[in-house]
């Protein structure tokens, strides 16, 4: 417990600095190289796909065993392709989520 | 918090039809024409504050799953304030990953807010340091990118930091109470639920809506690929591999569209839509 609250103290002080880097070291006609302006914007996809990847397709190291996990999730990227919506994909998910427990997979 | 003079004065401009006329009533000092401008922004961002809350709800949940009390969620809502990367120092401690291997994770999801705050320093360019103190700290995906789209319209820098903080302010609020109330139903939620789920779907819902550049595209894919090829490691050390290793190899991939300007790839517009 004490080493969660120092590495959620630790990463917020880290976080924090992030958020303040750009607004007092750019601004004016200060701007960010085209490279790392480019990293940076990848950091989001490729963050959150890891995120995806190791709570979906794995359970604490395993392969997930096949079920509604990967039939719901199927359901949300779909939604989510073809609405272009967040609202949407989450409301998809969770329906198709909970159909699928009901039916007993 | 103090406000300016300029404040109370309600700034010089006054193109803006729906904000109504200074007057000298204020509430905790601040002018009645300071919290319409805060009431516009929470009011612009308000659509995305359901989602916030639900996600909030999972993040408090996975705390209590942990087995560590329940203001721990609270907490780190309130100070690392950025969903993704708390879930992700839940997963590695849970997996008994050393701290600064979960600290790194963090540090290293959390770095695309440079991005946005990159983005954000010319709108925040004219305002007093405190409030660029405050507004950083409040700054989040979601903030970010409504601030950033809705920067023109408010070209009255007084006006534009009140409505930035009405923007910004009242999301993390939500963010923060869904938190606690998630840590604190998590007992009463049934295992049978899966509540679990919520976090794949939450990263399929913010990340597949928004793929729309090659770059972006071959960053999920390689990305995907390394954690599960590298699943064996311990302490999560694959979600760090993987999100380092979609945004080193992917970065060497022309954008298609780089000879034309209007959005940048991943720039908190885009990220918005």
């Amino acid at each position: 417990m004490i080493t969660a609250f120092v590495v959620f103290t630790i990463a917020a002080i880290g976080t924090y600095a992030i958020r303040l880097s750009g607004v007092f070291l750019l601004g004016g006609d200060r701007e960010l190289p085209p490279r790392v302006r480019k990293a940076l914007s990848l950091v989001a996809p490729a963050a959150m796909a890891a995120i995806v990847a190791n709570s979906l397709l794995l359970n604490e190291g395993e392969w997930r065993a096949f079920g509604a996990w990967h039939l719901a999730a199927l359901v949300a990227v779909g939604v989510a392709l073809w609405k272009r919506s967040m609202g949407w994909t989450l409301a998809a998910g969770v329906v198709a989520f909970a159909a699928l427990l009901l039916a007993g997979l | 918090m103090t406000p300016d003079p300029a404040d109370a004065a309600g700034g010089p401009d006054h193109r803006d039809p729906a904000a109504p006329s200074p007057q000298p009533r204020a509430f905790a000092r601040i002018g009645h024409a300071q919290w319409a401008d805060f009431w516009a922004g929470t009011k612009a961002i308000a659509p995305l504050m359901p989602g916030s809350a639900v996600f909030g709800l999972a993040v408090g949940a996975l705390i209590n799953l942990a087995g560590w009390p329940a203001w721990l969620g609270p907490y780190a809502s309130a100070t690392v304030s950025a969903g993704a990367s708390q879930i992700a120092i839940i997963d590695a401690l849970t997996q008994g990953a050393p701290a600064i291997i979960a600290i790194v994770t963090a540090l290293v999801i959390n770095a695309r807010l440079a991005l946005y705050s990159a983005s954000l320093a010319p709108v925040f360019a004219a305002f007093p340091t405190r409030w660029k103190l405050l507004l950083a700290y409040l700054m989040t995906d979601q903030s970010a990118a409504v601030s950033v789209i809705t920067a023109d319209k408010w070209p009255d820098p007084v006006r534009r930091r009140w409505f930035i903080f009405g923007v910004s302010g009242p999301f993390t609020g939500v963010w923060i109470l869904g938190t606690a109330a998630g840590a604190i139903l998590g007992p009463v939620i049934p295992s049978e639920w899966q509540i679990g789920f919520i976090v794949p779907l939450m990263f399929i819902a913010v990340l597949v809506p928004a793929l729309r550049t090659l770059p972006a595209v071959a960053a999920t894919g390689i990305s995907v690929a390394v954690v599960l090829l590298l699943k064996d490691l311990p302490y999560g050390l694959n979600v760090l591999a993987g999100a380092l290793a979609g945004i080193g190899l992917a970065s060497f991939i022309p954008d298609r569209a780089d000879a034309g300007a209007g959005t940048a790839p991943g720039s908190p517009e885009e990220v918005a839509e």
